[in-house]
């Protein structure tokens, strides 16, 4: 028998083995993973090489400044904010960036053993129901927590598991300046079911978008559950064309196949920018927002880095910094003495809807927007 | 060898994908919590509108989509192998780039060119087309001229040897050339023809690409639609997800029924030293008229699809031609470029592991008499047609177990699990093009060499392998190029710092730089294209100095 069958073979009964172990052992052997605060029960960390981005024992967490980086989960600003942070404090950063969806999807899937210390994203009620959850480290208060603007102190959790780096509309009104002019667009949510506007209005599918989401919660939440089904009912039946994603949306009203919509803040400035012909409504009841927050994983290893990392987001140099130079440029900051983007519409008006309630009602929301969506 | 490969495919594909349909019955097992799920969830895919319509879609479009592409596939591989004529090489070519390109790539193009505004309406002044194409038909036509190459690529290698005994017998007897093909050839293809039919009807009923770019302008939620939407919207449902994955699995195996079916109790094992290698022949007349079709089946399936980028990549705000997006992609930051080279890598090793993983499954399944064959067969087809987010989830599951760590095997958070998954992918595609080839080459021929006292390498080495060269070839570039562009696979499963090439386009596409979106693709795509067609051009001129010294 060749030497390289041998080595197959032995490879093969390797990846045997570890199969059967992995089949036999799939489950239970994470059962500190939820509710157990000390970090140390998890502490099996002699194998250094093992690639997991947590091999310090970490019973103080008082490592100053260890040669481990800290994992970021972040769904925008992961162009700049690495070497801003770096210079600013010296900690090693390492992001893991996708959509909100994405992000999301695997702060889930990670739950028995999660790979991040610190997640910030535009996901206010899925963030809430992971502090609910005992997912995020609760009770510290940042030093810079009193800078905090009114509209951003309303909407930290009392139990201060996660707190809110700026907000930007989920959805501001944008109309084709080809269609329409300044006195005949929509100006209102309640205009979008006007018969003028007839099948000519899109938006995001809340059931696909994660952005979408925080724009419908406000309706539903403000005017109950029946009175948010009965508003989108009457968009639909009014022709409402509802697209997978903000992107789509944007496509689509630049192509001239719908003529007004409901957009993401930055997808419609972004279009205005690019020299498109839209122009941007705020309605004066307010633009529902989605409010961006970070927070740190309970059991993190690198707590110290964390904590730095969020006052770092909550200082006011550095949300100007963001405005300033960020690809998502366009939201109002949480902290006080940040100037917003010039064009931004000094109109520009936030509603929220509160995230408690957002969160618990996300899956029966969207459910409901999916249903529609087949009929 | 019949348990390893059992084992390998067991812990590759079927142990993530347990994981997640496991989700359904005891929802918290990854989190340390014992709770019985909701096992009515099961019957909602009869209740919930949407579920309903995604499990109709999905069959619909499946059946449609291998009927008619299989029946493509066969007819152009057929052509393809008889004669020869110009533009001839320009048909694989097509061939191989639609089967790298992913799927929301391909379906964007369409959509940019039959959209109500789109180039078809706009140039061509089709305003009518839109109505033709956003159709349940439409769809299948679409999904037929994008995953008929598989059913060709399948076809095609097993055409390479032939017994033309068997054929000039026929016709000696006074059979005309349609009774000839229709009696002896076709049905000593059948092999090939059902494994090309399972591949396109596996892919079309995991395609997640399709029909959410399709979305964009007519709604045609399917069955991966549905489980992406459980995966990817918060709140984040696996157990939905693992509900609506059961019914892709069982869609799966339903069809491998039919095929077994169908096959039972033949012997399509044929090669014999009377094999020659097929040639294609110049045509005695018509030259010219195959060349018309082809270029303009080409200009229709690749054409579109591709020619919709392009126009997308050079078209600036203004309308006019424009280049700066091609700049915009190596100034910067180097993302483009750093996740490209990380795809490459990740593709490469992908390929030569899967490439060894797909030839002992092909073996076991071809040669021996292991007793769990069957489930091989099935489990080397579910990667196929389970969508890449599923596995991807899976994945996490099981490679991020807190006590792995203690031994090293932590693997989620490394390359390693992007090229783990990756294997998982690419299984199934090598394995149905190198069992379609095995299944020409009769066991005397390796048992003979066996008696002579060759070892199992030496058998492989000297008798297999120089037999079905070009099917490993074909198997190992196609699996690389669609390693390259797995987005789904990729964008849960990247390390930290470690963005690959379709996370860079996606993330593109999602800021609405649809520009450089289409030109990083492109260029992407180029890249990959031109590596296959080198590493092609550096094993064929072996193949035939080999032949002349026969």
């Amino acid at each position: 028998m060749s030497q390289i069958q041998l080595n197959r073979k032995r490879m093969l009964a390797a990846l045997l083995v570890a199969a059967t172990a992995l089949a036999t052992s799939a489950c239970g052997n994470n059962g500190e993973a939820d509710g157990n605060a000390s970090p140390t029960s998890s502490a099996s960390d002699t194998s250094s090489e093992g690639a997991a981005p947590s091999a310090s024992p970490s019973d103080s967490p008082a490592p100053s400044k260890s040669d481990e980086p800290l994992v970021v989960y972040l769904n925008d600003f992961d162009e700049i904010i690495k070497p801003m942070f770096e210079e600013a404090t010296g900690y090693k950063l390492e992001l893991v960036t996708g959509n909100g969806a994405e992000i999301s999807s695997r702060l889930e899937a990670e739950k028995g053993n999660p790979h991040w210390d610190v997640v910030w994203m535009d996901a206010m009620p899925t963030i809430n129901q992971m502090g609910k959850s005992g997912q995020l480290l609760e009770g510290w208060t940042p030093s810079d927590l009193g800078n905090l603007t009114d509209f951003a102190k309303s909407l930290v959790p009392a139990n201060l598991s996660y707190f809110p780096t700026g907000a930007h509309a989920a959805s501001v009104i944008v109309y084709n300046t080809k269609a329409f002019n300044a006195d005949t667009a929509p100006k209102t949510w309640a205009d979008l079911a006007d018969a003028k506007f007839k099948g000519t209005v899109g938006m995001a599918d809340p059931a696909v978008a994660a952005p979408a989401y925080p724009f419908v919660a406000w309706f539903f939440q403000s005017q109950g559950m029946d009175g948010g089904k009965a508003y989108f009912e009457s968009l639909i039946k009014n022709g409402l064309r509802v697209y997978p994603k903000n992107p789509n949306v944007a496509k689509a009203l630049t192509g001239g196949e719908i003529k007004a919509a409901a957009l993401q803040e930055s997808n419609a400035y972004a279009l205005k920018n690019a020299g498109e012909p839209v122009d941007i409504v705020w309605p004066a009841e307010g633009a529902p927002a989605s409010v961006r927050v970070a927070a740190i994983q309970k059991n993190t290893k690198h707590a110290d880095a964390a904590k730095a990392f969020v006052e770092f987001l909550l200082d006011s140099k550095t949300q100007q910094s963001l405005i300033e130079n960020g690809e998502e440029s366009y939201f109002q900051p949480s902290a006080k003495d940040v100037a917003a983007k010039q064009d931004r519409s000094p109109d520009a008006k936030l509603v929220v809807a509160e995230a408690d309630w957002a969160g618990e009602h996300e899956g029966e929301i969207k459910q409901w927007f999916a249903d529609q969506a087949v009929k | 060898m019949g348990w390893l490969v059992l084992a390998v495919l067991f812990l590759l594909i079927l142990l993530p994908l347990t994981a997640v349909v496991i989700q359904v019955l005891l929802p918290g097992v990854f989190f340390g919590q014992w709770v019985i799920g909701d096992l009515s969830l099961l019957l909602d895919v009869f209740r919930r509108p949407l579920w309903r319509v995604s499990l109709q879609h999905s069959v619909t479009l499946g059946l449609g989509t291998t009927l008619l592409g299989t029946a493509l596939g066969i007819a152009l591989a057929m052509v393809r192998a008889r004669w020869t004529f110009p533009t001839a090489r320009l048909l694989d070519m097509t061939v191989w780039l639609l089967i790298i390109t992913p799927s929301f790539i391909l379906a964007q193009g369409w959509v940019m060119f039959a959209s109500a505004d789109g180039i078809a309406a706009q140039w061509f002044g089709w305003t009518g087309l839109h109505r033709l194409v956003f159709t349940p038909a439409g769809l299948i036509a679409i999904m037929t001229l994008s995953k008929f190459p598989l059913a060709y690529l399948t076809v095609y290698t097993a055409l390479e040897w032939k017994v033309e005994r068997l054929s000039e017998a026929a016709r000696l007897s006074g059979g005309s050339p349609w009774t000839v093909w229709r009696t002896i050839q076709a049905p000593l293809l059948l092999p090939a023809f059902f494994s090309g039919a399972m591949l396109v009807f596996m892919d079309t009923v995991g395609d997640f690409g399709l029909p959410a770019s399709i979305a964009t302008v007519f709604r045609f939620p399917t069955l991966p639609y549905s489980i992406y939407t459980a995966l990817y919207t918060s709140p984040i449902r696996f157990d939905m997800a693992g509900a609506l994955s059961f019914y892709l699995v069982l869609l799966i195996a339903l069809a491998m029924s039919v095929q077994l079916y169908a096959m039972r109790k033949s012997r399509f094992d044929f090669l014999s030293g009377r094999a020659t290698r097929a040639n294609a022949r110049k045509p005695v007349k018509g030259a010219s008229i195959l060349v018309v079709c082809n270029v303009a089946f080409l200009a229709v399936v690749l054409g579109i699809p591709f020619g919709s980028n392009l126009l997308m990549s050079v078209t600036g705000n203004g309308g006019g031609i424009t280049l700066k997006y091609y700049r915009a992609l190596f100034a910067g930051d180097g993302n483009l470029a750093s996740g490209l080279a990380h795809s490459l890598e990740i593709a490469a090793v992908a390929a030569v592991i899967g490439l060894v993983v797909g030839f002992l499954v092909a073996y076991v399944l071809t040669y021996s008499q292991f007793k769990l064959r069957k489930a091989i067969d099935v489990i080397s087809l579910v990667s196929l047609a389970v969508p890449g987010i599923v596995l991807g989830i899976g994945y996490i599951f099981i490679w991020n177990q807190k006590w792995l760590q203690s031994i090293g095997l932590l693997l989620y958070g490394t390359p390693w699990i992007l090229i783990l998954a990756s294997v998982a992918g690419a299984i199934p595609v090598i394995t149905r093009v190198v069992v379609g080839a095995m299944a020409k080459v009769p066991q005397q021929l390796l048992s003979a060499a066996q008696v002579q006292g060759a070892t199992f390498r030496q058998r492989v080495a000297t008798v297999l392998a120089p037999l079905i060269k070009s099917a490993l070839l074909s198997a190992a570039l196609a699996a690389f190029g669609a390693s390259v562009f797995d987005l789904a696979i990729a964008s849960v499963l990247y390390p930290p710092n470690f963005m690959t090439l379709p996370v860079v386009i996606n993330k593109a596409f999602e800021n609405l730089k649809f520009s450089y979106a289409a030109a990083a693709t492109l260029t992407g795509g180029g890249i990959v294209i031109a590596i296959i067609v080198a590493l092609e051009l550096l094993f064929k001129p072996k193949k035939r100095s080999r032949r002349a010294s026969i």
